[in-house]
């Protein structure tokens, strides 16, 4: 399940960038703490309506006009108009509690509502799919998801709007399916995000082999502001294919492993546009460099659910030409940046993991699921490790930059709209090969409630 | 004037090999700064940043780039625009920080210079002329030289700049002896001559930048220029010495002025519109300030001016001014700085002229100097807005202006104390034209 909603996950709901987040550091709400107990308030009526659910074996229709308008409720409010169209609305909010070290952010420990979503997707006709997302808190790019899918075949379909660039398993997550609070940081600086193109999908080999083929207008939105602003941003190609080999074998521990690879192609404009490297509390780990020409990333992933637990890995690799970019306008050597992470979980609980958690006992009625998790990650800006290297826009001796980060957390699981995580995380920063002397080794907690319809 | 000048060149090229000589001897801040030849710097820096530099002139952004003089390359420095109301993006100053990028990067000793491009100057001296008069009497002021600048990969000529050392700990290190003080820059937001604002520290603010301690409070930082501000509008004739020179030495300041006064400059301390380019250094451990002349390229305005213009819009001039004793000093500095600057007997060589070759004044000489050194490159600057006739015109005036200005600055005192000292009489028979030569009847030397 959370096999296809990973893989498809454009076309499903989505996520939040967490750098939009970081970005802007002061945008935290002051009446947050309101908002999460009016979350918390909001448990109960979706409890109920799968207790009600439940008890009658059906779904709970709300209106009585069945031949031609029904409103139901199952897990998310929806309309039916026959079997022409449905429309399921959807509200996501995501509230975290976060007390970080930050060499740049001196706030005491904070509230921020960072995450406050409506939507709505369904189908129409027979082979249409769409989805409108908006984000409530972001006023400059508050359009999510926005797209129309046709289903022609299972081996091909045609998705057209705006939605994730194929490329990084963790950044097409979607964000109540994470098992921790934020992404990885090479998910978070090394994949392009969202933007507005063309995509080919489908499944071959009867779901086996599933693939996406798509171009987008520009690099996606998950680069500097001024880049996606600048007119000469070009076009970007990308694929990704997933291949389950043990797929559909029942019984078989493997079945559900799944291997896959990705790239994309494309062109990076004249300027400072060198892609971000952050820690996880937003501070920068390498200045804004300049770049210009081909901008390519590749990346491989796997990911295995065996009963309870999950594993997931990944390596992200991208590179951007730097041609006449030197102070005498010759080539500089292109810049690298590199990202891994390896992580794991385990439902205490003992539910199945298959795809989205879904609590045998949901509050009210019993305590809901618990997870434990843990990650081990790392992003990588090349360099140099040794002196004398320069961190100028134009220097061709950039120090190397990273950070390697350990996480461990614990997810627990109300029930299907809501996840109480909490999760504790230690990194090391890195410049040029030695421990940066501010802020290099430090301890974050954050603490997060989110509440899914 | 031109075929003099060839004269001249002629004989400084004669003198080549002293320095080729000279450039075997070791690369020092001086050899870059003390004007002995004109000098030749390369700033490599990548096209496009060079257009958005000057595109986006008002932005100040910094740029990296490598500067190269004499085979010496510092490389990861930053640029930007620098200047106010000449700041332009046809041919900008710059600022040059050598620790931009590279923590505690220095070049020859020195953290950051100014390449000024003479963008309201279209005799390209006027500065450097006036910074070495106020260094010959004895202030603290930047060392100035010219240079031929290049720009980019290709090392393109982009005309004819200043080089102008920043005022900075290793200027106040070099002239003051000690850099734990505290400097400001004056920045000018209208007009105003010290008169006492209150005590609203953040108007202060505005118009002080910190350069060396921004990080402190407001209160440390400005507390200081606020009561050097009282004291300056509390003292009145007979004890203005005693309140104001726990804040200003009253001699070194009178003698600021009078500097000013001889060069006829508008936009100094008396400036037309209010005080402007100074900065404010206050010694450590002591409320005693000093002023710092910065951007002299308006000087030579007239040389008919008396040299007490203005003396009433300014509150601590003013009070000069009006008390008798002060007035007596400032005259006194007026008169010694004509000695020094601008009377026969200053130092300057001999000038060919109509009626034969006599002494020059230390400031002809400098002028001419400055002249016949920067004069080729001038006339081939492609930026400069100023066309060839309008810098030989520039020139010939502020040499006569140089010639004229110590005759008339006496003329004027005269007429308040006829009882001048001998040395400082004018001369008669001063005429406004003739044609410079050095003491050995060719190039114009240096001034001592």
């Amino acid at each position: 399940m959370k096999f296809l909603r990973v893989f498809v996950s454009p076309w499903l709901r989505d996520s939040e960038i967490r750098s939009k987040r970081i970005d802007r550091p002061h945008a935290w709400c002051r009446h947050s703490v309101a908002l999460a107990t009016a979350c918390l308030l909001l448990v109960g009526l979706p409890a109920a309506g799968q207790s009600q659910s439940s008890g009658e074996g059906t779904k709970n229709s709300i209106s009585a006009s069945e031949d031609t308008v029904r409103w139901t409720f199952d897990n998310a409010p929806s309309v039916r108009v026959r079997k022409v169209l449905r429309a399921d609305l959807h509200v996501k909010t995501q509230t975290d509690w976060r007390d970080w070290a930050s060499t740049t952010d001196a706030e005491e420990p904070v509230f921020d509502l960072h995450r406050a979503r409506v939507g709505v997707d369904g189908t129409f006709l027979k082979f249409f799919e769409y989805e409108v997302e908006r984000e409530l808190r972001d006023s400059s790019q508050p359009w999510r998801d926005v797209y129309v899918n046709a289903r022609f075949t299972r081996w091909l379909q045609l998705q057209a709007g705006k939605f994730k660039v194929p490329f990084s398993l963790d950044e097409l997550t979607g964000s109540m399916d994470l098992d921790f609070i934020y992404r990885t940081l090479a998910a978070s600086y090394l994949a392009p995000g969202r933007d507005v193109g063309v995509m080919a999908h489908g499944g071959l080999l009867k779901g086996a082999v599933k693939y996406q083929a798509a171009i987008f207008r520009r690099g996606g939105e998950n680069v500097r502001a001024s880049e996606q602003t600048d007119p000469q941003s070009g076009r970007t190609t990308a694929g990704r294919i997933v291949v389950r080999p043990w797929d559909g074998r029942k019984g078989n521990l493997l079945r559900t492993l799944a291997v896959g690879t990705s790239f994309t192609a494309g062109r990076v404009p004249e300027g400072p546009y060198s892609l971000r490297s952050k820690s996880v509390a937003g501070d920068s780990l390498l200045k804004a460099f300049n770049v210009n020409g081909a901008r390519n990333r590749y990346g491989a992933e796997v990911h295995w659910e065996p009963g309870p637990g999950a594993i997931q890995g990944e390596i992200m690799r991208a590179r951007d030409q730097r041609r006449g970019q030197s102070i005498d306008d010759k080539d500089l050597p292109d810049a690298v940046a590199h990202g891994w992470y390896l992580s794991g979980t385990w439902l205490l609980t003992g539910e199945p993991r298959s795809g989205a958690v879904h609590p045998k006992k949901p509050l009210p009625h019993g305590f809901g699921a618990v997870e434990v998790a843990t990650r081990i990650e790392k992003l990588t800006n090349a360099g140099l490790t040794q002196p004398p290297f320069t961190a100028t826009p134009r220097a061709a001796n950039l120090p190397q930059a990273s950070d390697r980060v350990w996480t461990v957390g614990v997810n627990w699981y109300l029930n299907d709209f809501v996840k109480v995580q909490f999760d504790l995380i230690r990194e090391q920063r890195e410049l040029g090969g030695a421990v940066m002397s501010a802020g290099g080794r430090t301890w974050s907690r954050v603490f997060g409630l989110q509440f899914g319809i | 004037m031109r075929t003099r000048i060839l004269a001249v060149l002629i004989c400084l090229w004669c003198a080549a090999p002293a320095n080729a000589q000279e450039q075997s001897q070791a690369l020092t801040a001086d050899s870059l700064l003390d004007g002995s030849q004109l000098q030749e710097i390369w700033i490599h820096v990548n096209a496009t940043d060079w257009q958005q530099l000057t595109a986006g002139y008002l932005e100040g952004t910094y740029y990296p780039a490598d500067l190269e003089w004499r085979g010496l390359r510092v490389s990861n420095v930053g640029i930007r625009v620098r200047g106010r109301f000449s700041r332009n993006g046809h041919k900008p100053s710059l600022r040059v920080d050598f620790n931009r990028y590279v923590s505690g990067q220095e070049f020859l000793g020195l953290k950051s210079l100014v390449l000024n491009g003479s963008w309201q100057d279209p005799s390209m001296i006027r500065d450097r002329v006036s910074m070495a008069a106020f260094r010959r009497m004895g202030m603290a002021a930047p060392r100035e030289s010219h240079t031929r600048l290049y720009i980019g990969a290709r090392r393109e000529y982009a005309g004819v700049y200043t080089v102008v050392e920043a005022v900075d700990k290793a200027f106040l290190q070099r002239t003051l002896g000690e850099d734990s003080g505290h400097l400001y820059e004056y920045h000018w937001h209208e007009p105003y001559g010290f008169e006492d604002r209150g005590s609203d520290l953040d108007w202060y603010a505005e118009r002080f930048e910190p350069k060396t301690d921004s990080d402190g409070s407001t209160a440390n930082l400005f507390t200081p220029i606020k009561r050097m501000v009282e004291a300056i509008n509390d003292a009145h004739d007979p004890r203005i010495e005693e309140v104001v020179e726990p804040y200003l030495d009253l001699q070194k300041v009178m003698t600021y002025l009078a500097v000013q006064n001889f060069l006829s400059q508008k936009d100094g301390l008396l400036g037309d519109f209010g005080m402007n380019n100074f900065y404010l250094y206050r010694f450590d451990a002591t409320s005693r300030s000093q002023l710092i002349p910065w951007d002299q390229d308006l000087a030579f305005e007239s040389p008919d001016v008396p040299p007490w213009q203005n003396m009433g819009a300014n509150v601590l001039a003013g009070k000069i001014w009006d008390s008798p004793t002060l007035r007596a000093a400032y005259l006194s500095a007026l008169v010694e700085v004509v000695r020094t600057l601008g009377t026969p007997t200053s130092g300057g060589g001999t000038c060919a002229r109509p009626e034969g070759e006599s002494p020059c004044s230390w400031l002809e000489q400098e002028v001419l100097y400055d002249y016949s050194q920067i004069r080729d490159a001038a006339l081939s600057d492609p930026l400069t807005p100023y066309s060839p006739e309008e810098f030989e015109r520039w020139v010939e005036f502020i040499w006569q202006f140089a010639r004229n200005r110590g005759d008339i600055v006496l003329e004027h005192i005269g007429r308040l104390a006829p009882a001048l000292p001998e040395r400082v009489r004018p001369r008669s028979g001063a005429s406004l034209s003739g044609s410079p030569r050095g003491p050995e009847g060719s190039a114009p030397q240096r001034p001592r």
